[in-house]
C-alpha cells in the first residue's frame, strides 16, 4: 500500500494478505475438489490399463507356447505315425513278397505235378494202347505164321497176357541181375 | 520516497548529467493503488496474484479437466509437472500412504507460488508477487496452521505439545535449557523464515534485476554506453538465474511445508 | 569512535547496511559451501542415493541461504 511514511518491509499489508489467500483458495478448492480427483483416476485407469496389457502379453505367450507345445506334439505324432506306417509297409510288403514267392512255388508244383499225372496217364494210355496193338499185331503175325485162325477171343488174349507176363518177367529178372 | 514517485525508467536521468543514480530501494516494491473499492485498494501485486491464480488454474482446467487415459500434449505437460510434485516432493518426504491425502494442496501451492515467482520475468508484469511479504506470509501461515492442526489432532494436546518441544535421547541437564528453545524454534521462527525465505529471494531478485535494468539505462550517455552493454548482459544472465531461482524457491517452499508435515505427523524428529 | 558516530549521523547508513550484509554473508556462505561440498561427495559415493541426497542438500541450502537473505531484507527493515 501506499503510505507516506517509511514502510517496513516485514509487516504484512492486510488487504494484500487478504487477496493472496484468497488467490491461493481458489486455486487449492479447483484442484482439491476437481483436478487431482479427475487426474488420479486418470492416472489409476492407465496403470491397470498398462498392467492389464502386460497381463494380455502374458496370457499371449503363454497361448503361443501353449500352441508350440502342442504343434511340436503334434508334429512328434505324425513322425511316429510315419515311422510307423513306413514299417508296417515294409512288413507288408515283405509278407507280400513271400507271399507271392509261396504262390508261386505252390503254382509251380501244381504245374509240376499235373504235368506229372498228365505224363503217367499218357504213359498209361501208350502202353494200353502198345499192349493191345502189340497183341493184335502179335497175333495176326502168328496167325499168319501158323497159318490158323485164332478167333477164340478169350483164348487168344489169355495167351497174349502169360506172353506179355512172361515177357515182363524176364525183363525184371534182367534188370534185378 | 514515496510509491507516487515515477518508475526509473521514467526519469530522463543518464550519467554525466549531474544526477544521481536513482538506485532501487523499497520504493520498489510500493503500487499506487489501481483502483479503490470502499477504502479497499486494489494495486499490481494483487492483480497479478489473482493472474497467477488464473494461469494456474487455466492450464490445469484445460489439462486436466477431461482427461484420457492417452495423454494430449497439454495433459502430457501437466501431468510431468503434477507427478514431479506429487512424486518427488511429497512421496519424498511425508510417503506414499499418508502424503496422497496433501498432494493437492502442496501441488497447488507449489504451481501457484512458482506462477507468482514467475511475473519477475514477465514482460510488462515483471513483480515477483512474493516479495511483498504478505503474499508469502498468508502462505506460511496456511502451512503453520496445517502442520499445528495435524500435530495437535494426530498426538492430542500434550502429545502435541511434546511433539513440539521435546527431543528424546539427551542429556537430562540439557532439557532446561532445549525445550523453549524448541518451542520458539518450531512455533514461532519456522513460519516466519518459512515466510521470509520465499519472501526475500523474491525480493533481492527483484532488486538485482532492478539494479542492473536501471543501470544500463542509467549508463546511456557518452562513454557510458559501453558499460550500458554489459549491464545488459548481466540483466540476461539476471534473468535466466532468476528463472531457476524462482523454481527452486517454489520447491524449496513447498518441501519445507512437506517437512513440517511430516514432522507433525511422526513423533520423535 | 565519533568518526563513525559523525559517518552515522551524516545518514551513509547504506554502506554500513551494505557492510552488515557482507557479514551477515560470512556464516551462510561457509555453511552452503559445506552443504554443497559434503553433498557433492554423498553423491560421488552413493549415485544410487541422488535423490534424497539432493533433496536433503537442497533443503540444507535454503535453511542456510536463509539467514543471507535476512541479512538483505535487514536494512530495509531498520535502515532509515
Amino acid at each position: 500500500m501506499a503510505s507516506e511514511e517509511e514502510q517496513n518491509p516485514l509487516v504484512p499489508e492486510i488487504p494484500e494478505l487478504v487477496v493472496g489467500l484468497l488467490a491461493f483458495g481458489i486455486v487449492f478448492w479447483l484442484f482439491y475438489a476437481k483436478l487431482v480427483p479427475s487426474i488420479n483416476k486418470v492416472l489409476d485407469e492407465r496403470r491397470e490399463a498398462i498392467e492389464g496389457g502386460i497381463e494380455k502379453a502374458d496370457e499371449a505367450q503363454a497361448e503361443a507356447q501353449r500352441v508350440l507345445e502342442e504343434y511340436r506334439a503334434q508334429l512328434a505324432d505324425a513322425r511316429h505315425e510315419a515311422a510307423r506306417l513306413r514299417q508296417e509297409a515294409q512288413e507288408q510288403g515283405a509278407a507280400l513278397i513271400a507271399e507271392m514267392r509261396a504262390e508261386g512255388q505252390r503254382q509251380k508244383e501244381a504245374i509240376i505235378e499235373a504235368g506229372h499225372t498228365q505224363l503217367e496217364a499218357d504213359r498209361k494210355q501208350a502202353a494200353q494202347a502198345l499192349r493191345q496193338d502189340v497183341g493184335r499185331l502179335a497175333t495176326d503175325l502168328a496167325g499168319r505164321i501158323v497159318g490158323e485162325s485164332l478167333e477164340d477171343h478169350a483164348r487168344q488174349s489169355r495167351i497174349i497176357d502169360r506172353f506179355l507176363g512172361e515177357l515182363e518177367e524176364r525183363a525184371e529178372e534182367g534188370v534185378r541181375r | 520516497m514515496s510509491a507516487d514517485q515515477m518508475l526509473a525508467f521514467e526519469t530522463d536521468c543518464h550519467i554525466f548529467d549531474g544526477c544521481g543514480f536513482p538506485s532501487p530501494g523499497l520504493s520498489s516494491f510500493l503500487f499506487k493503488p489501481m483502483f479503490e473499492v470502499g477504502g479497499f485498494e486494489f494495486n499490481k501485486p494483487m492483480l497479478l496474484a489473482l493472474l497467477s491464480t488464473l494461469v494456474v488454474c487455466g492450464f490445469f482446467w484445460a489439462a486436466f479437466a477431461k482427461p484420457k487415459v492417452v495423454p494430449g500434449k497439454l495433459q502430457m505437460v501437466g501431468e510431468a509437472g503434477y507427478d514431479f510434485v506429487r512424486r518427488g516432493i511429497v512421496y519424498e518426504t511425508i510417503g506414499k500412504k499418508e502424503g496422497e491425502k496433501y498432494v493437492p494442496f502442496i501441488v497447488s501451492m507449489f504451481f501457484f507460488i512458482w506462477i507468482m515467482n514467475i511475473w519477475s520475468v514477465v514482460p510488462l508484469a515483471q513483480f515477483p508477487v512474493p516479495s511483498l511479504i504478505a503474499f508469502p506470509a498468508g502462505l506460511a501461515g496456511v502451512v503453520w496452521l496445517t502442520w499445528m492442526s495435524i500435530n495437535f489432532k494426530r498426538h492430542g494436546f500434550v502429545g502435541g505439545i511434546k511433539n513440539l518441544c521435546y527431543m528424546p535421547g539427551l542429556p537430562k541437564a540439557i532439557y532446561p535449557l532445549l525445550i523453549p528453545i524448541e518451542f520458539l524454534s518450531n512455533v514461532l521462527v519456522r513460519p516466519f523464515t518459512h515466510a521470509v525465505r520465499l519472501f526475500a529471494n523474491m525480493f533481492a531478485g527483484h532488486l538485482l534485476l532492478l539494479i542492473f535494468t536501471i543501470a544500463s539505462w542509467y549508463l546511456l550517455n557518452g562513454i557510458g554506453i559501453a558499460y550500458a552493454g554489459v549491464s545488459f548482459v548481466m540483466v540476461v544472465v539476471m534473468t535466466m538465474f532468476e528463472l531457476f531461482i524462482q523454481a527452486l524457491q517454489a520447491y524449496v517452499f513447498v518441501l519445507l511445508a512437506c517437512t513440517y508435515i511430516e514432522g507433525a505427523l511422526h513423533a520423535d524428529h | 569512535m565519533s568518526a563513525l558516530q559523525t559517518l552515522a549521523a551524516d545518514g551513509i547508513h547504506g554502506s554500513v547496511a551494505s557492510i552488515g550484509y557482507g557479514l551477515a554473508a560470512v556464516g551462510p556462505g561457509i555453511g552452503v559451501g559445506i552443504i554443497f561440498g559434503n553433498g557433492t561427495q554423498a553423491l560421488a559415493r552413493q549415485p544410487e542415493a541422488a535423490g534424497l541426497i539432493r533433496q536433503n542438500q537442497i533443503l540444507g541450502f535454503a535453511l542456510c541461504e536463509a539467514l543471507a537473505l535476512i541479512g538483505i531484507v535487514m536494512p530495509f527493515v531498520f535502515g532509515k
